[in-house]
């Protein structure tokens, strides 16, 4: 994200004065189109980070991007997705260097990120599935941890975001082929963490129960 | 259709994002391959537990409000803010 500024064109009064018109137009936009977005981005962020601290610093330098490219972002389009590409571009240049390789994964920092951050403010949706419904959160979660990430990062995209195809490759800047077969083969890896959790703690992953 | 075609398709399909041809010619090989029809069943219930096992987490109300301070600041910042790159 090297676009000129095109916001910061200084037109003489808007120093003195608190605000333009147009600026307060501007920021009327930016929190009906991308502040209404702030719990996906953080959560997401916390995801990428393992960090709460981390996940904070990341929003904030998200939107403080943001809205100083405001005026570069197409209008109509998806500004989640936008927002979201923000955020993956500086988490990559500010945290990549410290990040999990692939496969490798610290089992004992997700358990303990998991745990410290359970208790606090969280939305889920708690409804019954005839399969695997025995699994916990905390299994599932485990097991989406241990995928490499170029797996992951699709699948949350794709199912806990919601983001289109099109969006996410956008995103990831991989073709859309790519992400489907990324979905596929993360899904068919997940499918096989969950049914090992599943036989470790005594389910019978056959049947129902 | 052949198998390695269908789950080429698989993900798209179990997101809706087949087109309608592919749509067509996905759902006629199912009907006469129970592999690839128990393989699409199994990657839709894995979407399925993905989206109601993972636990979403919510913005703390600190930063919400800080983010809201830093749009009403708008451009009166300084110039020289940190912005990262
Ligand atoms: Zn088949």
């Amino acid at each position: 994200m090297s676009r000129p500024d095109p916001i910061r064109k200084s037109s003489p009064d808007t120093k003195k004065n608190p605000l333009s018109t147009e600026e307060q137009l501007k920021q009327r936009e930016f929190q009906d189109e991308a502040i209404v977005h702030i719990n996906a981005l953080y959560n997401y962020a916390l995801h990428l980070t393992l960090n709460p601290h981390d996940a904070n610093d990341l929003v904030q330098e998200t939107y403080l991007k943001a809205y100083k490219f405001f005026g570069s972002f197409e209008k109509g389009t998806n500004c989640k997705a936008w927002l979201f590409k923000i955020l993956k571009n500086n988490y990559i240049n500010r945290y990549r260097k410290n990040a999990r390789e692939p496969g490798k994964v610290d089992y004992d920092l997700i358990k303990d990120f998991y745990h410290t951050i359970k208790d606090t403010r969280r939305d889920s949706t708690e409804t019954e599935t005839d399969y695997f419904h025995s699994l916990l959160h905390e299994e599932v979660y485990m097991a989406m941890q241990s995928l490499p990430e170029e797996f992951r990062e699709v699948i949350q995209l794709c199912d806990i975001e919601g983001f289109t195809y099109e969006e996410i490759a956008n995103m990831v800047e991989s073709p859309i082929g790519t992400v489907r077969s990324r979905l596929y083969r993360g899904r068919k890896l997940l499918r096989v963490q969950l049914e090992e959790y599943a036989k470790k703690f005594g389910f019978n992953t056959e049947k129902d129960r | 259709m052949k198998c390695d075609k269908a789950r080429e398709l698989m993900s798209a399909a179990v997101d809706g994002e087949l087109t309608n041809r592919e749509n067509q010619a996905f759902t006629l090989h199912l009907q006469e391959c129970p592999a690839c029809t128990a393989e699409f069943e199994e990657a839709k219930k894995t979407k399925q537990i993905i989206q109601e096992k993972i636990v979403r987490f919510k913005a703390p109300q600190s930063l919400i409000n800080s983010i809201m301070e830093l749009s009403l600041s708008g451009t009166k910042e300084p110039s020289d803010s940190p912005m990262i790159d």
